[in-house]
């Protein structure tokens, strides 16, 4: 074969077919406008749930949750047939996409934690007065000097 | 040497070579997206947790649904879809520039390089407007019991939620004679503001219809900051992607890669700008949709 | 096939292909700018991160000599001090913010510049290519840039020290709305910005480092090295380089939105302010978002502090034993368990924020778990030493130090990680004592074992011994003099952070203490000082190395040359047949990795 060798590094090369690779090209392009369409039907759908009566929260919480789907589903037709991640070496691959599994834990624990701030939002009672008082000290306490005495 | 050697059970990581098959710069560009994956992440988690910790937030729709040209006519995610689409194909031109660096056909990625570059420079001409459009849009608010007329920045949100007709009359009583000019500018384009700041505060208040107003509160300050922090940010990796791109087009008109012999740089690039393409379908996600 | 593939012979170093292009190679003659300062030799750019390093050591430490002196005597004036310090020590006496910025210098200067460039950066950039066979780093350029960038940030750092208003105050975490307010404090002035962007520029040069740290890793082992048979201290430093990958762009993330709060009148953290006065119009942040982002950096960052010294003390430890570590497999694997478990468990610096209790119980789970590893690589260490033929060189000795530190400041990890009892004991001189025993002092005395037993390889000359052994028993017996007895005032409820406790009059029965503990600083500094002297003097004038192979060691930088040039091996890269640890093997003391293995050898 006449590719020369590009690096020490490097033992065979990939080759792949023209036509088959500019179909693959054709139909992934096809794919993400699809789905980004169906994104923006969903994203209209809600906008007109919104603007109705008495939207349900469930249903837009749903559709939202589809939305969602539908991005992963984006990502990984980018990065697996644009950025050919799913040409690589299956090891390789491993490393990129399982220290992304981290943001599964960041995700949930952030969340969580700004669901939290809300609810003590809510709650903060602004003209609420904290007292402290000392408490009275006894005969035979021995713990007035101090810790431990 | 060549394909071969993958039908034979090679063990790679016995040194001496790749594990992965792939050249270190590679190796490093993927890295180096990884953890700038981690970047983008924790602005989005954090424009998520504030979200999360807000009982209101700016409804999307309402917020851009404006289009250049348009006037105030209600077109929402029209102009984000275009911005998208804009991305998604530059995307795949920047694909069949790697490719054709593959095949060492040097027109070829002249050519898809040059769409590339087109594509990045329109979404940030369509990022300029969205931004100029928010900054400058004129909004009438309840603030502090009277009204004024905000964009958005980052200090100020004009998204909260809809002011009722009765607490709306109540504040116009009280708001300043600059205001009502602003107000009534931003619906009477027939009168120049020197000529509006001319009349009397009650003729003002005449040719106010509180119907048309949609006055609404403040909305969370957040969201401003957020916005356009994140596609800041992102706008910034679109411009440094274009500069890398015209460096690389340049380089190869210079026969740069020709002889070398081989095209990888292109593919490097290439895997930074599909990486731009990446977020911006999670800021979409984040900002426009959900 | 390898990459030794174009040998050129230049001036008795070698050069090689390390760009793989085939563009050929420029030969110049080497200026001294070239071979000494904008250097793109991997030896060269470790000496530069551990000079740097010891010249922040230096100023971080003087920084707590400073701060313990009118700790330890809250009354006496020190005119020197306002000799230096001006209108900081007025009369002779620390202001309190002074006292504010000194704290806040002496932890950012001591974890980030020390310990993690300082560290890592030496270590990783010296052993990495000597270790796996690799004539340098994947990328020299990016590697001679990630030191400079340090540098840049040093610079900053240095320059926020002679800033009108003062340097940060707002302690190494940065905390808003302390950190966030102009008006807060004179401290929170300029003095946050420059801090800022100087972990900005920092944060770029260990992206670079580590990129570099990992792909070199992994690509550019020699024939034969496969990930099993690599020496400890590689994994060490491939888990320190993950950690630093996957949480430092976190901390420029949070950077980022604290300069927009500052600069640009953003809201991310701040909400309901009253300060100076006025109340502000910021609305709808939360402080607790910073903390989180802070913090999810914060907590992998001590690991990537002490994992490169786990790594070398394991190495150091089984030459000077003369035996094979005891469970290799399990110290990778519990390498491995640490660098994932150090990502998950970042809140539990926060127990007492104000975050959701019920989300930290998952955290306080989540920490519990690294005892596990941790014990493991404990009882690892102390199983390869049991029976050992053991050589106690200063290098040993500061293992073994480690070891016991790790384990004295580790099992009190155990208790603040349980959110009850952290609540009482947060903020307490208790967590000063946890965290400087087992991150600080263990760190650095993980630190001098690998200086004193790599400074043959870096300097072809030995570091003197006897100022070792002094610089080893005064640095351990300080250490635990210092910050044992900060464990019972921590449980006593004394507080961190504050300059004098006078008007406390319960605590007036730790005065003689805290006299005792600023002593004892003051001599282990100057013993520390000692050590910089050491160093300097060996360079130059120390005992010369005849042997390409002084500790019987088995690994790869011990077959090159004693001074070696660039490119490491004179002729080809050696092959590697067998793991790091054949030692005491078949009767034999140790076996290189570059000897076959014979017909009917056993297997380890």
């Amino acid at each position: 074969m006449e590719h020369q060798n590009i690096s020490s590094e490097i033992t065979y090369q990939h080759h792949i077919e023209d036509t088959e690779f500019k179909k693959r090209i054709r139909k992934t392009t096809i794919l993400l406008s699809v789905i980004t369409m169906i994104e923006l039907a969903i994203g209209l759908t809600i906008y007109t749930m919104h603007k109705g009566e008495h939207p349900s929260a469930l249903l837009v919480l749903m559709f939202k949750g589809m939305v969602c789907i539908l991005t992963l589903a984006k990502a990984y037709y980018i990065v697996s047939v644009f950025m050919h991640l799913g040409d690589e070496i299956r090891n390789m691959i491993m490393t990129v996409v399982v220290p992304l599994m981290l943001f599964v834990w960041f995700i949930a624990a952030f969340l969580w934690d700004g669901n939290a701030f809300r609810t003590s939002r809510n709650r903060y009672d602004k003209f609420k007065m904290e007292k402290t008082m000392q408490h009275p000290i006894k005969q035979g306490d021995t713990t007035q000097h101090g810790f431990g005495g | 040497m060549a394909t071969t050697a993958a039908a034979t059970k090679t063990n790679w990581w016995n040194g001496g070579k790749s594990p992965f098959n792939v050249e270190y710069g590679k190796l490093m560009m993927w890295y180096f997206l990884m953890s700038d994956a981690f970047t983008f992440g924790a602005f989005l988690i954090s424009y998520g947790t504030i979200r999360f910790s807000q009982n209101v937030w700016a409804d999307p729709n309402v917020v851009f649904n404006a289009f250049p040209g348009a006037g105030h006519t209600n077109l929402p995610l029209a102009f984000v879809s275009v911005m998208t689409f804009i991305l998604i194909i530059s995307s795949v031109t920047m694909v069949l520039a790697v490719h054709a660096g593959h095949n060492n056909d040097k027109k070829g990625v002249m050519k898809w390089l040059a769409w590339t570059i087109v594509g990045g420079l329109a979404f940030l001409g369509c990022q300029a407007w969205e931004w100029h459009h928010l900054i400058t849009g004129e909004h009438v608010v309840l603030m502090d019991n009277h009204l004024d007329v905000i964009g958005q920045t980052t200090r100020v949100n004009p998204w909260g939620q809809m002011v009722n007709p009765a607490t709306v009359m109540n504040a116009l009583q009280n708001t300043p004679h600059d205001a009502l000019v602003k107000i009534v500018g931003s619906h009477h384009h027939e009168m120049t503001e020197v000529q509006l700041a001319a009349l009397s505060d009650s003729q003002l208040k005449g040719m106010i219809d509180t119907a048309e107003l949609h006055v609404r509160e403040t909305g969370p300050v957040a969201f401003g900051g957020f916005f356009y922090g994140i596609t800041g940010f992102h706008g910034f990796h679109v411009f440094s992607g274009v500069i890398i791109n015209i460096i690389m087009l340049v380089m190869t008109s210079k026969d740069v890669f020709t002889n070398k012999g081989h095209y990888l740089m292109i593919e490097k690039a290439g895997l930074y700008w599909h990486f731009v393409d990446l977020v911006w379908v999670f800021v979409f996600l984040c900002f426009y949709l959900i | 096939m390898s990459n030794d593939s174009t040998i050129h012979v230049h001036e008795g170093a070698v050069e090689h292909g390390v760009h793989h292009d085939g563009d050929g190679h420029h030969h110049h003659k080497q200026s001294f700018v070239s071979k000494y300062i904008f250097s793109q030799d991997h030896k060269t750019i470790a000496k530069q991160f551990l000079i740097t390093g010891m010249a922040w050591a230096i100023v971080g430490a003087m920084f707590s000599i400073i701060f313990r002196l009118q700790i330890g005597y809250p009354d006496q004036t020190f005119p020197f001090l306002e000799t230096f310090l001006g209108k900081w020590a007025k009369g002779g006496k620390i202001d309190p913010e002074f006292y504010y910025a000194a704290v806040t210098m002496h932890g950012t200067i001591m974890v980030f510049f020390v310990l993690t460039a300082g560290l890592s950066g030496t270590f990783a950039n010296l052993l990495i290519p000597l270790q796996i066979g690799a004539r340098d780093m994947a990328s020299p350029f990016l590697n001679m840039l990630s030191y400079w960038f340090f540098f840049l940030a040093s610079i900053i750092m240095v320059s926020s020290l002679f800033l009108s208003t003062g340097a940060h105050s707002g302690g190494w975490t940065t905390y808003p709305p302390l950190s966030a307010l102009h008006e807060a404090s004179s401290g929170s002035k300029r003095g946050v910005d420059f801090w800022l962007v100087s972990m900005a520029m920092f944060i770029v040069s260990q992206l670079m480092g580590g990129l570099n740290y990992v792909s070199t890793i992994l690509n550019m082992r020699t024939k034969g090295m496969s990930m099993t048979r690599l020496p400890l201290t590689i994994w060490a430093l491939f888990f320190t380089a993950v950690l630093g990958i996957l949480s430092f762009p976190v901390l420029l993330s949070a950077a980022i939105l604290l300069l927009f709060d500052r600069n640009l009148g953003t809201s991310f953290y701040l909400s309901d302010i009253y300060v100076a006065g006025q109340i502000l119009p910021n609305e709808g942040g939360s402080p607790i978002l910073y903390q989180h982002l802070f913090w999810f950096l914060g907590h992998p960052e001590v690991y990537i502090v002490i994992l490169p010294t786990m790594g070398m003390v394991s190495e150091i430890m089984s030459i000077n034993s003369r035996k094979p570590i005891f469970g290799y497999m399990a110290m990778v694997g519990s390498l491995f368990a640490i660098c994932i478990l150090a990502l998950l468990v970042w809140a539990h610096h926060m127990f007492v924020s104000g975050m959701n209790p019920f989300l930290g119980g998952v955290f306080v789970l989540l920490t519990l778990l690294i005892a596990i590893p941790s014990a493991i690589k404990v009882f690892n260490w102390l199983t390869t030493i049991w029976r050992g033929n053991i050589r106690f060189t200063p290098a040993m000795l500061f293992c073994i130090g480690f070891v016991s530190i790790f384990i004295s400041g580790g099992l009190t990890g155990i208790w603040m990680g349980n959110s009850t009892i952290d609540i009482h004991i947060h903020d307490t001189y208790f967590i000063i004592a946890h965290f400087h025993l087992v991150m600080g002092v263990a760190a650095f005395l993980g630190m001098f074992a690998g200086i004193y037993h790599w400074f043959p390889k870096m300097f072809g000359r030995y570091l003197n011994n006897t100022l070792g052994y002094i610089h080893f028993w005064v640095t351990l017996t300080g250490a635990y003099l210092i910050f044992w007895p900060m464990h019972y005032m921590g449980l006593a409820g004394v507080p961190r952070r504050y300059l004098d406790f006078s008007l406390w009059t319960s605590f007036n029965k730790f005065d003689s203490l805290n006299k005792m503990i600023s002593i004892v600083t003051i001599i282990v500094f100057f013993v520390n000082l000692m050590f910089v002297f050491n160093f300097f003097y060996s360079i130059f004038k120390g005992r010369k190395v005849r042997t390409t192979n002084p500790w019987d060691a088995t690994t790869l930088e011990w077959t090159t040359p004693i001074n070696p040039g660039h490119g490491n091996w004179v002729g080809e890269i050696p092959e590697v047949h067998r793991w790091a640890y054949d030692y005491g093997k078949d009767g034999r003391d140790f076996i290189a990795q570059t000897e076959p293995v014979k017909p009917g050898e056993t297997g380890h």
